[in-house]
C-alpha cells in the first residue's frame, strides 16, 4: 500500500509543525480502513490497515522527541494495534499455506499409490496403507483448526479493541495534545516582591 | 527486538532538514550494525533486529523525504527497499518454523509429524532466503549504500545551513 503523500512539509521549518502535519495525515489514513476492516473477510484491508498503523507508530517514535508523552503513548497505542493485526496477517499467511501443503501430500500419496498399482485392474483399499504421508494429516487438520480459530479470536478482540479506541476518541485526542505540545512553557507567575 | 536508538538533539524547535540528517544517520548505524553473523540461521534474532532496523531507516527517509534530494533519495530508497525484502526472505520463514514448532509441541503427540513435515518446508526457504540475503548484503555493500546513505543524510543538513545563512545575511 502506497502511502499517502503529506502536503507542506517544510525543511526549514520547525520540526513540530512538520510532524504534526505527517501524523495528521498518518492518522486519517488508519482510520479511513476501519469500516471495511471490520468485516473478516476483507484480509487485503486488514493488511493495509497493519501497515498504516506501522506508518504512524514510525512516525510517532520518531519525532517523539519533539512532540513529547502524546507521540510516545500514540507510538505505544499503534504498536499495540500494528502486533495485533500482525497476528491476524500470520494467521492469513499460514492457513493457506496448510491447505496447500496437505494438497501436495495428496497428491504424492495418490501418485506413490498409483505407481505401485501399475498393470493391476483395480485398486485395493488397503493399498492406503502405505501412503507415505499417511500418518501427517491428522497433525496438519489439527493444526488447520487451530489457526481458523486463532485467527477468529484475534479479529474479534481487533474489533473490540479498535472500536474502543473510537469511542475514547484517541484519534482527535492525540491531535490536540500534540498541538499543544512543543509550544515554550509559559513563564512562572513572578511572585509578588520578587525583584 | 532491540529498542530504537535515540536520536540525539531533536527538539521541537529543531529544523526539518537537521532532524532529517541526524535521524538517517542513527538509522543506518542501527541498520548495519547488526549484520555480522546474520547468515547463521541457529541466532534468527540477529536478521530480526537488522530488518527492525531497516524498517525505522525506511520509515525516517520516508517522513524526512521531502528534505533529500530527490533523484539519489529515491535511488537509495529502493535498495534500502530490497535489502528488507531480502531480510524478509529469511525472517518469514524463521517466523513460520519458530510459529510451528511452538504450535506441534502443544499438539498430541501423534499430531506431531504434520507440523513438522511443514517445518521442513520452511526450512528449505529459509535456506534460499540465506541465499537471497547474502545476495543482498553483497550487493549494499558492493554499492556502498551504507556510505550513500550517510551522504544523502548531510545534505539534508546543508539545506539548513543555507537557509540559517539566509537568515544571517537578511
Amino acid at each position: 500500500m502506497k502511502a499517502r503523500r503529506v502536503k507542506g512539509l517544510d525543511c526549514d521549518g520547525r520540526l513540530d509543525d512538520n510532524a504534526r502535519r505527517i501524523v495528521k495525515v498518518r492518522l486519517d489514513e488508519l482510520r479511513s480502513f476501519a469500516p471495511k476492516a471490520l468485516n473478516p473477510t476483507e484480509v487485503e484491508t486488514l493488511h493495509d490497515m497493519r501497515i498504516a498503523a506501522k506508518r504512524l507508530r514510525y512516525v510517532l517514535e520518531i519525532t517523539s522527541p519533539a512532540l513529547g508523552s502524546a507521540a510516545e503513548e500514540g507510538a505505544q497505542a499503534a504498536k499495540e494495534l500494528q502486533d495485533l493485526l500482525g497476528k491476524i496477517h500470520d494467521c492469513d499467511v499460514m492457513t493457506p499455506r496448510v491447505r496447500a501443503h496437505v494438497k501436495l501430500l495428496r497428491l504424492e500419496d495418490a501418485e506413490y499409490l498409483r505407481r505401485g498399482a501399475q498393470g493391476a485392474e483395480d485398486l485395493s483399499p488397503r493399498a492406503a496403507r502405505a501412503a507415505p504421508n499417511r500418518m501427517r494429516y491428522r497433525g496438519l487438520e489439527a493444526l488447520h483448526a487451530y489457526l481458523s480459530a486463532r485467527r477468529a479470536v484475534l479479529f474479534e478482540r481487533f474489533v473490540t479493541h479498535w472500536e474502543g479506541l473510537e469511542a475514547s476518541g484517541f484519534a482527535a485526542d492525540l491531535e490536540a495534545r500534540l498541538r499543544n505540545s512543543g509550544e515554550p512553557t509559559p513563564a512562572a507567575p513572578v511572585a509578588a516582591g520578587t525583584p | 527486538m532491540a529498542k530504537a536508538a535515540p536520536i540525539p538533539g531533536l527538539e521541537a524547535d529543531t529544523l526539518f532538514g537537521a532532524a532529517a540528517a541526524a535521524a538517517v544517520e542513527v538509522r543506518v548505524g542501527e541498520v548495519f550494525a547488526h549484520s555480522e553473523g546474520i547468515l547463521d540461521v541457529s541466532d534468527i534474532e540477529r536478521v530480526h533486529a537488522m530488518r527492525v532496523a531497516t524498517r525505522r531507516l525506511r520509515a525516517a527517509l520516508e517522513v524526512f523525504g521531502a528534505c533529500f534530494p530527490k533523484k539519489e533519495h529515491r535511488r537509495v530508497l529502493g535498495e534500502v527497499k530490497a535489502l528488507a525484502d531480502a531480510l524478509g526472505e529469511r525472517r518469514d520463514p524463521d517466523v513460520a518454523i519458530e510459529e510451528l514448532e511452538k504450535v506441534g509441541r502443544k499438539l498430541a503427540k501423534a499430531d506431531a509429524a504434520g507440523v513438522a513435515s511443514l517445518v521442513a518446508v520452511h526450512r528449505a526457504e529459509q535456506a534460499r532466503g540465506n541465499e537471497v540475503l547474502s545476495a543482498a548484503l553483497d550487493s549494499a555493500a558492493e554499492a556502498r549504500l551504507a556510505d550513500r546513505l550517510m551522504a544523502l543524510a548531510e545534505s539534508a543538513r546543508a539545506v539548513d545551513v543555507e537557509a540559517a545563512e539566509d537568515e544571517v545575511a537578511s
